[in-house]
């Protein structure tokens, strides 16, 4: 769906009643007073009303992650899953493939399950971010990931935070999922090491005691 | 090139009890034997364990390296200098001599470090590269052509020895059936999903360097000879991995030149691949064909086997396996080339050579056992070794039978009406394991901790947690008391784990350590409490004279007696614990849908031993993990190579499949204990014959043969063309 310069037309929408244009794309990143290197042409100059672009150089952004806000600087390029790993030293969501194909860096994002490798810090402001982090305070664990544990559903772990926070999300949506219901909610996630039985068993077991953050 | 480093141990099949510090037997172990959650389970579940990949030091530094786009090429130029003045570059480092050639795509050319990522990846961008290119060799079958360009030094193909017993012609004159037939197998990446890289770290002359490695000690060593410095000033430390499967023995050339760029630039360095770069130059396991004859008698034994076979390691690697595998073919003769090709060279990969002799071999024996009409499982116990500690095949066959249901299972061809067919197929599997020598470490405290070293680490398979296991047990404390430090070269040697060597390894060398340490303390403390050191034992979590159970302390009041030195042994593997030599065998039972040409495995049997189990619940789960491993390279798994450019196609994870969770069969795994072996290791067996099996039991479902994996739907649905046109089975 093209996005339209017109703005008395209706704005595109995704399948989720996202406004995917690039006027309202921008305006989700609001200005932040940045000065940009950005060519100007004839179709910024129709948006002349709208907020500056943003970048190349960093800029300053507030993500919100686990309920608590962090002040940093990133390149507009940056995606969510490296600003967190590397400017913020939340190393628990991984890198493996990014690409959105393996789900090793799945986060919870305003309620939906997000592969943050593929969106933008940027983009992620305002939003919020549930990370592996914000599940277990201390050494207590949610009872998924005690679920886990039980049942060996982990064995080098790397795979294993985004495969819990799938977990979380699928439970929190349906409370007692199906055998089906959890491959399809799962299928997101891929693990090299074959740890997809404990992680059946454990997801199917752990529906109690499912909290919200 | 990497340092390929597969510790193979030859020891007995089943050992002498060692003297002093022997298993306990099944029937009074208080911890070991018993089903026991990973250790490390909570911190991984929690996001909190630390792997190379999330290692953030002060001050670091982005590496990136520059690798060849083709896939074969002689480097002209190359001008680090625009690269070198770029925002934020601290350093560029060439790798490969203008002049030299890059032998393929994805050869490492040159290196750098930057200050963010994002401006390494620009300002590698700047490296002027000049390339001349060459006339390459993407695929072994055309590297077999007489019209073959001449790419490598000393020839394309390296041919092997011919390997001969008894009479091969005697052998065919003497069979009443004789099948001819190729099989091939592709090349598999090991997709671990914590990529290869290393953060190097420097004070003054002194290295740390995290490593995703499966080789704390021998990557110092790596590192030290590489960079001409003493090992003493070196130190790895691995602490959580994102899995192996063969390929991180050493720090390879990412490693050493991110140590480089740390050096020059007074920086730590983070240099970690990019999952392209590990497709491309992270290893593989090699292809396998095969072309073979063999010959049935009348009855149902084997009379002979003629096989030329062959497969490509890339650029300079080898490609054997074993052929034949496992069954006794009296007169066999069997050559093997190794074929060269412009492509990643190849690295161990769990069990390596023997999943594609086994597949080969497998499929070849239900075709002999369709010529003579017999049941494969009948057939295979009509021609397997005799039996022998090491060597249990006859009696797994049964009881894998038993459990899969093979009674149900119909002639080749599923005659069900529909296009949904149902098959089983069977293969058996063994392999070697076995320790050696390792060091370890223990202290007990004098506030009853108890601290156990060992410069060993844990790829996922569990090593840290028979680690606490085998010292709790010999202590008669619970595995919580313990604490088990891994995964630092400053630990006690160990070897690599690779092999399945790790627990024949490293459980030995703990066993008897805390043997020792339990002796040491008994003899400080047995003055005290007025008996002789020799009378007390340990057990349920208290020390106290054999004979009068009454009289003794718990633990922490006993090792209060110490004062204040705690109790502090160097102890070494022994014999006596561990043996060498594993069998087993996988069922498979397929669904096959003649009209999108896609299979789904609905279960796969599998029957295992190991010897001595430690943790059942551990060793199961790698059985899981190896079956899977073998469902994805039956599958799923291709690495491909475009045959013009020498490209790969699909060096990623989109187009590089894997299964998903709804892609997993139901496993039904039998671990079968033999206490009286000692511990041999699990890590590969139960990999090697699960494609084997699927094979099989795809061929019995559609009554069509399909001879090469991955077993695609376009290959499902070629052969079933094939055979309606009038093709033979």
């Amino acid at each position: 769906m093209a996005p339209k310069d017109d703005s008395t037309a209706a704005p595109p929408v995704d399948e989720t009643g996202v406004n995917v244009s690039r006027r309202a794309f921008l305006k989700t990143v609001g200005v932040t007073g940045v000065a940009a290197g950005v060519i100007a042409g004839p179709e910024t100059e129709a948006q002349a009303a709208g907020p500056a672009p943003l970048g190349p150089g960093e800029v300053p952004i507030t993500l919100t992650i686990d309920g608590k806000p962090f002040k940093l600087s990133v390149e507009p390029r940056v995606t969510l899953l490296d600003a967190m790993r590397d400017r913020l030293d939340k190393t628990g969501l991984k890198r493996v493939c990014d690409r959105g194909s393996c789900g090793a860096c799945t986060a919870i994002i305003d309620g939906r399950t997000a592969y943050t490798c593929s969106m933008l810090a940027i983009e992620a402001q305002g939003k919020d971010i549930r990370t592996i982090a914000g599940l277990s305070e201390g050494t207590a664990l949610h009872p998924v990931q005690q679920a886990i544990v039980d049942h060996d559903g982990t064995m080098c772990g790397f795979c294993t935070p985004g495969f819990v926070m799938a977990s979380i999300a699928l439970l929190e949506k349906h409370p007692k999922p199906t055998v089906e219901q959890v491959r399809a909610g799962l299928d997101g996630n891929i693990c090299r090491c074959g740890t997809y039985k404990g992680l059946l068993e454990a997801v199917l077991e752990g529906k109690k005691g499912v909290t919200r953050g | 090139m990497a340092d390929d480093q597969v510790p193979e141990v030859q020891a007995p099949a089943r050992p002498t009890r060692h003297a002093k510090y022997p298993w306990p037997e099944p029937a009074s172990s208080a911890v070991l034997g018993k089903p026991t959650s990973r250790i490390d389970g909570p911190v991984k579940v929690s996001g909190r364990a630390k792997y190379t990949y999330d290692i953030n030091r002060p001050g670091m530094l982005h590496g990136r390296i520059l690798r060849s786009p083709h896939a074969h090429a002689r480097l002209v130029s190359l001008d680090l200098s625009a690269a070198q003045k770029a925002p934020g570059v601290k350093v560029v480092l060439g790798m490969l001599e203008p002049g030299k050639k890059a032998m393929y795509q994805g050869d490492e050319i040159a290196a750098l470090a930057a200050v963010t990522e994002q401006q390494a990846n620009d300002a590698l961008r700047l490296i002027k590269a000049e390339y001349e290119v060459l006339p390459h060799i993407a695929l072994e079958t055309l590297a077999m052509r007489d019209a073959a360009p001449a790419v490598f030094e000393g020839g394309n193909i390296k041919e092997g020895d011919v390997e001969q017993t008894g009479d091969v012609d005697a052998g065919f004159k003497a069979a009443a059936h004789i099948v001819e037939a190729s099989y091939s197998t592709q090349v598999q990446t090991h997709v671990c999903l914590e990529t290869k890289g290393t953060v190097c770290e420097w004070e003054g002359d002194k290295l740390t360097a995290w490593v995703s490695t499966q080789a704390v000690h021998g990557s110092r060593e790596a590192f030290a000879e590489a960079l001409g410095i003493p090992q003493a000033n070196v130190r790895v430390i691995c602490e959580y991995m994102g899995g192996g499967f063969g390929s991180k023995f050493g720090p390879d050339a990412q490693g050493i030149v991110c140590a480089k760029l740390a050096k020059q630039a007074g920086a730590p360095v983070k240099l970690m691949l990019d999952r392209k770069e590990e497709h491309l130059a992270g290893g593989n396991r090699p292809s396998s064909g095969s072309k073979i004859k063999a010959g049935v008698a009348a009855d149902g034994t084997l009379t002979a086997f003629d096989a030329l076979s062959w497969g490509t390691g890339g650029a300079g690697v080898g490609a054997g396996f074993p052929l034949p595998y496992i069954y006794t073919f009296p007169n066999r003769r069997r050559r093997h080339r190794d074929v060269y090709t412009n492509a990643g060279p190849a690295r161990a990969m769990r069990a390596p050579g023997h999943p594609q002799g086994c597949f080969s071999t497998e499929m070849l024996m239900d075709e002999l056992a369709d010529k003579v009409r017999m049941d494969p499982v009948a057939f295979r116990l009509k021609n397997l070794p005799e039996e022998a500690p090491n060597r249990m095949w006859r009696k797994y066959f049964p009881i894998a039978a038993e459990k899969a249901g093979w009674t149900r299972r119909h002639p080749t061809g599923d005659p069900t009406p529909g296009p949904v067919k149902r098959g089983m197929g069977c293969a058996a599997n063994q392999w070697g394991g076995g320790g050696r020598g390792t060091k370890a470490h223990v202290d007990i405290l004098p506030d009853g901790g108890v601290v156990v070293r060992c410069g060993t680490q844990d790829l996922g398979t569990g090593c840290r947690t028979i680690v606490t296991m085998v010292a709790a047990e010999t202590l008669g404390l619970p595995i919580e008391a313990v604490k088990a430090e891994i995964g630092d070269s400053n630990y006690p040697f160990s070897g690599g784990s690779g092999g399945s060597t790790t627990s024949a390894s490293v459980t030995p060398a703990i066993r008897v350590t805390t043997g020792k340490a339990f002796d040491a303390l008994a003899a400080r403390i047995a003055p005290k409490m007025g008996v002789e050191p020799a009378a007390l034992v340990a057990k349920e979590g208290r020390i106290f004279p054999k004979d009068t159970p009454a009289k003794g302390l718990a633990w922490k009041e006993a090792c209060r007696l110490l004062g204040t030195e705690p109790v502090s042994v160097d102890g070494d593997w022994e014999a006596g614990l561990s043996a060498s030599g594993t069998s087993g065998v996988q069922i498979a039972e397929v669904e096959v849908d003649v009209d999108t040409g896609v299979t789904r495995v609905h279960k796969i049997v599998c029957v295992q031993d190991c010897g001595l189990v430690l943790d059942p619940k551990t060793a199961t789960t790698q059985c899981y993990g190896g079956i899977i491993m073998g469902v994805n390279w039956a599958l799923f798994e291709d690495r491909i190579l475009d045959r013009n450019t020498g490209q790969m196609v699909n060096p990623n994870m989109e187009w590089y499949h894997l299964g998903g969770m709804s892609d997993i069969p139901e496993m039904d795994v039998t671990l079968v204990n033999q206490p009286e072996r000692g511990v041999i290791g699990i890590g590969e067996p139960p990999t090697v014959s699960t494609a084997a099996a699927i094979s099989n039991a795809v061929a019995n479902a559609i009554g069509v043969r399909i001879r090469s994996l991955p077993l695609t739907p376009d290959k499902v649905l070629n052969a079933l063309a094939q055979q309606r046109a009038g093709g033979t089975l």
